[in-house]
């Protein structure tokens, strides 16, 4: 470490480059995985705040809530618990005289179901009457408040948005929680139609109807439209980052390693042990990684709080972990690789 | 008084390539290095006095022959042992690239200690060798800020600093001017008889016989004692 650490203090310009081009990558690789992250996130946050197990939907409905339809002589052979709600998605776009258009997914409740009794609210209250909704924070940032009163799509009927709630997203669109009857209006269904679906906290939930089928949530959350493409892309590009990084730093660390082997050869002359030589080599690769890291890691908490609200930017720990531990990994393997040019170090190359 | 060896070699023979390309660098070569002597190795440029060199300081083997140094055969023990023995008992002096770049001369030392876990020379005892050789003000100075003749200076001390058994150098006057050659060649023979130690130089450099016990010249690859 000594040698190392005096190394890089004397070659400032040069390992300060090498610490930069760290810096760029795992920028990248955090920025992308923030960003990955990020729009998973919306596309479930919804499902995930409720905390489902499993997702009962029409056997046709190509597992999608959307286009999935309970009619009222299914639900009434049901005999819900407190484990159990019913939802009727539709997508909408909110209007607002002062405000800009914003497509939601309208999901209607009855809020006497665990949705509705376990929704948290930051501002507001749950409704009370039909006409009243509670929206997702988000619309927040677009000029909506408490008290407003919005239209959804053509439809003529207004309603009063009477609390926020935050982190309710689905399909990556902020979420509008009303009542079943005003989403039986949006969708122009009869009475007979009692919801979209059924969410459950409990994973064995069975309606013992054959036309009803019981998804696990990771099954419906994968068929949501474009989660499952759009998280491979970004894990794909991500892969593909790490795997060129690991080139890069090798190439960079293995040229490093070139160039100062006229200074092995002499100390492996003076008889200092090669494994010596080959901790320098190590921990300088993990010095200049860490120090990469550590800029690379203060530069995206930056980046995050400098981006506009509607960036869908999110981190979590794991992932966190993961991201620096494989770019770490890197470092070493690529620091790795001229190991065998240093125990090779002929001594003799020094005595003229 | 008895002598004591430190390094001896017998029939030492060097050959590098193969079949046509075949050149064999040193004819059995007879050599021994006592305590307390210092031995010049003279010989125009491609001689083998280099070769000579290695093969004394265990960093090339001979093709045939035995080296032994201090009662250690050198040419069958592992490349570890060796490495320590070279830690431990040999001090080099290098004609060239011989400091590490980026540590400052007082660095260059205290590398010496970290490596081995010791410290080699007091204080009093490490400025009175800088002081000898002219360099005590250098010590903040990194080899890149160095002369040639400063840089061949402290490349000395840094050799000494261990003190080490043995001494092998490698044109340690190249770089220098007749008055430092005289205060090295002192120093180098002071360190033979004062310290006990063994000094074995290899050299064009003629100014320094007037301080060597024993002078040998090799000439196409075969050692005759001049002197």
């Amino acid at each position: 470490m000594y040698l190392a650490w005096k190394e890089i203090k004397h070659e400032k310009l040069r390992y300060g480059l090498i610490v930069g081009m760290i810096l760029l990558i795992s920028y990248l690789v955090y920025i992308l995985s923030g960003l990955s992250f990020g729009l998973a996130q919306q596309s479930t946050e919804a499902i995930t705040s409720w905390g489902a197990q499993s997702v009962i939907l029409d056997k046709d409905a190509n597992t999608s809530l959307q286009q999935s339809m309970l009619t009222k002589s299914q639900t009434d052979k049901l005999t819900l618990t407190k484990k159990e709600s019913y939802v009727g998605q539709t997508p909408v776009v909110t209007k607002q005289a002062q405000h800009k258009n914003v497509s939601a997914q309208f999901l209607g409740l009855d809020w006497a179901q665990f949705i509705g009794t376990k929704l948290t609210l930051v501002y507001g209250h749950k409704p009370t009457k039909a006409n009243q909704v509670v929206v997702d924070d988000a619309f927040k940032t677009d000029g909506y408040a408490l008290g407003d009163k919005i239209q959804f799509n053509s439809n003529k009927d207004h309603y009063t948005i009477v609390g926020f709630t935050h982190n309710a997203k689905i399909d990556i669109a902020p979420v509008v929680y009303g009542s079943l009857s005003t989403w039986r209006d949006l969708k122009k269904l009869p009475a007979t139609f009692t919801a979209s679906g059924i969410i459950s906290r409990d994973a064995d939930y069975s309606t013992g109807i054959a036309q009803l089928k019981t998804y696990p949530v990771s099954t419906f959350i994968n068929k949501l439209p474009g989660y499952s493409a759009q998280n491979m892309t970004f894990t794909f590009m991500i892969a593909f980052l790490m795997i060129i990084s690991l080139v890069v730093i090798a190439v960079f660390l293995y040229i490093l390693t070139i160039q100062k082997i006229p200074n092995y050869a002499v100390l492996r002359a003076q008889g200092v042990p090669s494994g010596v030589l080959v901790n320098n080599t190590i921990s300088q690769a993990l010095l200049l990684v860490f120090g990469g890291l550590a800029l690379g890691s203060s530069l995206t908490a930056l980046t995050a709080k400098l981006l506009p609200a509607a960036v869908p930017i999110a981190f979590n720990w794991p992932m966190l972990i993961g991201v620096t531990a494989g770019i770490l990994l890197t470092g070493v393997v690529g620091a790795l690789i001229p190991v065998k040019l240093i125990l090779k170090v002929d001594p003799v190359t020094v005595i003229s | 008084m008895t002598k004591t060896t430190t390094i001896e070699m017998h029939h030492i023979d060097k050959t590098f390539g193969h079949d046509t390309s075949k050149i064999q660098v040193l004819k059995d070569i007879d050599f021994t290095a006592q305590k307390g002597e210092m031995s010049l190795v003279i010989g125009p440029s491609g001689s083998g006095k280099s070769t000579f060199l290695t093969i004394a300081g265990g960093l090339q083997t001979p093709t045939a022959g035995t080296v032994t140094v201090e009662d250690t055969p050198l040419t069958t023990i592992p490349v570890k042992q060796r490495d320590a023995l070279r830690l431990n008992k040999i001090g080099f002096i290098l004609q060239a690239y011989n400091l590490v770049p980026f540590l400052t001369v007082q660095e260059q030392f205290s590398f010496v200690d970290r490596i081995k876990g010791t410290t080699h020379m007091d204080p009093s005892g490490l400025a009175a060798l800088l002081d000898d050789l002219g360099i005590s003000d250098l010590v903040d100075k990194y080899p890149s800020e160095l002369s040639g003749g400063q840089t061949q200076r402290v490349a000395i001390a840094r050799a000494l600093y261990p003190d080490p058994e043995i001494v092998l150098a490698d044109e340690p006057t190249a770089a220098l001017d007749s008055q430092r050659v005289a205060v090295v060649g002192q120093l180098l023979h002071d360190l033979a008889k004062k310290h006990d130690k063994s000094i074995i130089v290899v050299t064009h450099d003629m100014r320094l016989e007037q301080f060597a016990d024993h002078i040998y010249e090799i000439l196409d690859g075969t050692m005759r004692q001049a002197s």
